[in-house]
């Protein structure tokens, strides 16, 4: 892994928010590569800038200063459309939230990005029901959002997530709205994906133990990188998911 | 660009956005609706009564035109009683124009005519037989009287229409004796029903008789005298020729110097058609002008609504540029659903347009269609309503930080 190209690459970022004659420095010079099939847990406290380092990772937002470059391309200083053209390409999203759109069926959800990537009906319903199954979700896919359980929400968002095949996934809180176990079954989801299919995961969140499940842990504290480790020995997910007492998903009926 | 396909996805998003919300979609598009609606039926309105108008003027005869008097102005005030027509002066036309086939005198007073017990309010009108060419008018049984019946005042009548109608119902009219005051008449004719005129009185209940007779027995005037002169000219195109040689001879007749005012006013068909095209011409406008306002109304209620529905799926359009939609692919989205809003309101006010023309056009009789031109007119400024007054919230919408749009700050 250490051989593989760089995907993420922050040169001096910093990102200040103005409000009201107070200028609030978000980031302050954050320096970092994550490399190809890296599966990276970003941690900290509410205000440390983690939020922020993932908007800007995410081509959400801008720095105010620094040089970002994804996936080889400086994205920095690049226009709305490109940025958006960038994530449509380049990048998943999974939320805290979820963030399907409502009254909108699973399979809707799920062939959104490519309805942008303007890619034929036939052709976007096939690759959605690809993906579907490939986070375990066969049926229901015809449910709306509010029909479905959390963890399958979650799984839907997913899907969307890697039905353009993205290089990057980007993880924001994903288990924030969720159970024990439906965390782990989501966590063994996106450690599968980084094993199988090299899928480069960035995962922000919290929660230690969460964090542990990834290969690399960066802690951030007050805008800066306080420590960035290698974790030699991540969580399995599947396994702990194994050693959880039986019990049901709750309001779940898969 | 955006593609077909994407502007097809664009179309099928923005249905189902506004068929998620009927009621708010009903509502919104009310003011667009009623505008529509009441720009459709109006201008079949208008243009169903100036056909029925047309019909009635040409009816006239597009060739005819009426001498009235018109007392002149010495020194600013006008005179009292000044002028006078006369039947001289109708035969002077005759003889003197080129242009000018008939010219007759018209006497006329309203009377009650009584036939066995049955009453009629009518119109009296005393004239020659030419006037009846004049004015284009025909028998339906009967026959017209002879010029000799006029030299001795015969007292002979031809009735309209509704006349006969109302005092003989189905009977044959011809050769029987009607009464105005106490003098008898016998009908020689009836006329064709002709419906109401331009003016809106009935042409119908009148009854017609030598202007001698009406003089002796009717309206006794001076003889000679006439409240106006009807002439027809040869044609259509001579009607203005034999206007001026109406106006050249009368002056002379009447001597009026050099540089003094007519004391006669000469309007042609063509003119009061001209008048009422003008009154419908302002009428028009004003129609077009309520319902303008009624549309920039709805507009501006769509405009609301699409502002409203901005706001409310905020957390969606920061979705959808999570995953790659551009701003265009959001501009084309929310203005695509007020398009789609709008031309609902165009289409559905066309249909209530068009049945209020079906059954106005019953209740009126008036002959309305829909004109294709307001169909077109009608659609097209709906849509056009859509694009302008949804670009500003399609606009807002398109322009949104991702990131303050997933509520990530």
């Amino acid at each position: 892994m250490k051989d593989a190209p760089p995907i993420i690459e922050f040169v001096e970022i910093h990102k200040d928010y103005v409000t009201e004659a107070v200028v609030v420095r978000a980031l302050r010079g954050v320096n970092l590569t994550i490399r190809r099939g890296e599966f990276v847990a970003i941690i900290g406290q509410s205000g440390s800038g983690k939020s922020t380092m993932m908007n800007i990772i995410g081509c959400l937002d801008r720095p105010t200063r620094g040089k970002y470059i994804l996936d080889g391309i400086d994205v920095g200083s690049r226009s709305n459309d490109a940025r958006a053209i960038v994530r449509n390409h380049l990048i998943g999203f999974v939320f805290q939230g979820f963030n399907l759109l409502p009254r909108t069926t699973a399979l809707e959800n799920v062939e959104l990005p490519l309805v942008y990537r303007g890619v034929a009906a036939a052709e976007r319903r096939k690759r959605a029901l690809a993906s579907l199954s490939a986070v375990g979700l066969g049926a229901r896919l015809h449910h709306t959002p509010n029909q479905l359980s959390g963890g399958q929400q979650q799984r839907v968002a997913i899907a969307r997530a890697l039905v353009t095949q993205p290089p990057l996934l980007l993880a924001d809180e994903p288990t924030g709205n969720l159970d024990t176990r439906t965390s782990y079954e989501v966590l063994d989801l996106l450690q599968r994906l980084n094993r199988e299919q090299g899928i480069t995961i960035v995962l922000v969140t919290h929660e230690r133990d969460i964090a542990d499940c990834a290969g690399r842990v960066i802690e951030m504290r007050d805008g800066s990188v306080r420590r960035d480790i290698v974790n030699e020995r991540p969580t399995d997910a599947g396994r702990a998911l194994a050693e959880l007492p039986v019990q049901d998903e709750h309001g779940a009926a898969s | 660009m955006i593609g077909l396909s994407r502007i097809f996805s664009a179309i099928a998003i923005a249905l189902r956005a506004v068929l998620r919300n009927k009621l708010r979609a009903a509502l919104t598009v009310l003011g667009i609706t009623i505008g529509i609606a009441a720009v459709v039926t109006m201008t079949a309105l208008g243009d169903g009564a100036r056909s029925k108008i047309n019909g009635q003027i040409t009816n006239l005869g597009s060739n005819a035109l009426i001498v009235f008097p018109q007392s002149a102005r010495a020194s600013g005030a006008r005179t009292t009683g000044g002028s006078k027509l006369s039947e001289s002066d109708c035969q002077a036309l005759e003889r003197e124009s080129t242009s000018i086939k008939a010219a007759v005198p018209f006497l006329r007073a309203s009377a009650q005519v009584v036939y066995e017990g049955q009453n009629a309010k009518v119109e009296v009108i005393g004239s020659r037989i030419a006037y009846l060419q004049v004015r284009n008018w025909n028998l339906q049984s009967g026959e017209p009287w002879t010029t000799s019946a006029e030299n001795v005042s015969e007292k002979i009548a031809v009735i309209g229409a509704g006349t006969a109608k109302e005092l003989f119902g189905k009977a044959d009219p011809v050769g029987r004796w009607i009464r105005i005051g106490r003098h008898p008449y016998r009908v020689l004719g009836v006329l064709e029903e002709k419906g109401p005129s331009p003016f809106g009185r009935s042409q119908d209940d009148v009854v017609i008789m030598p202007i001698t007779t009406m003089r002796s027995h009717v309206r006794f005037t001076r003889p000679g005298e006439t409240d106006a002169i009807m002439m027809s000219a040869t044609s259509p195109e001579t009607t203005d020729r034999a206007k001026k040689q109406a106006e050249e001879i009368l002056r002379q007749r009447h001597h009026i110097r050099e540089g003094e005012e007519d004391d006669f006013l000469i309007r042609s068909q063509a003119e009061f058609q001209q008048m009422q095209d003008n009154i419908y011409g302002v009428l028009s406008l004003l129609l077009v002008g309520i319902a303008a306002v009624s549309l920039v109304v709805g507009g501006i209620g769509v405009m609301n609504i699409m502002l409203v529905s901005v706001t409310e799926r905020t957390r969606e359009i920061g979705i959808r540029m999570a995953i790659g939609a551009r701003e265009m692919d959001i501009l084309v989205q929310f203005l695509v659903e007020s398009l789609v809003l709008a031309t609902l309101g165009g289409v559905v006010g066309t249909t209530i347009g068009y049945a209020a023309i079906v059954g106005l056009g019953a209740a009126l009789d008036l002959p309305m269609k829909l004109a294709p031109q307001a169909l077109a007119v009608a659609l097209g400024t709906s849509t056009a309503i859509g694009l302008v007054f949804g670009f500003f919230p399609a606009r807002r919408a398109a322009r949104m930080d991702p990131v303050q749009a997933l509520g990530r700050e």
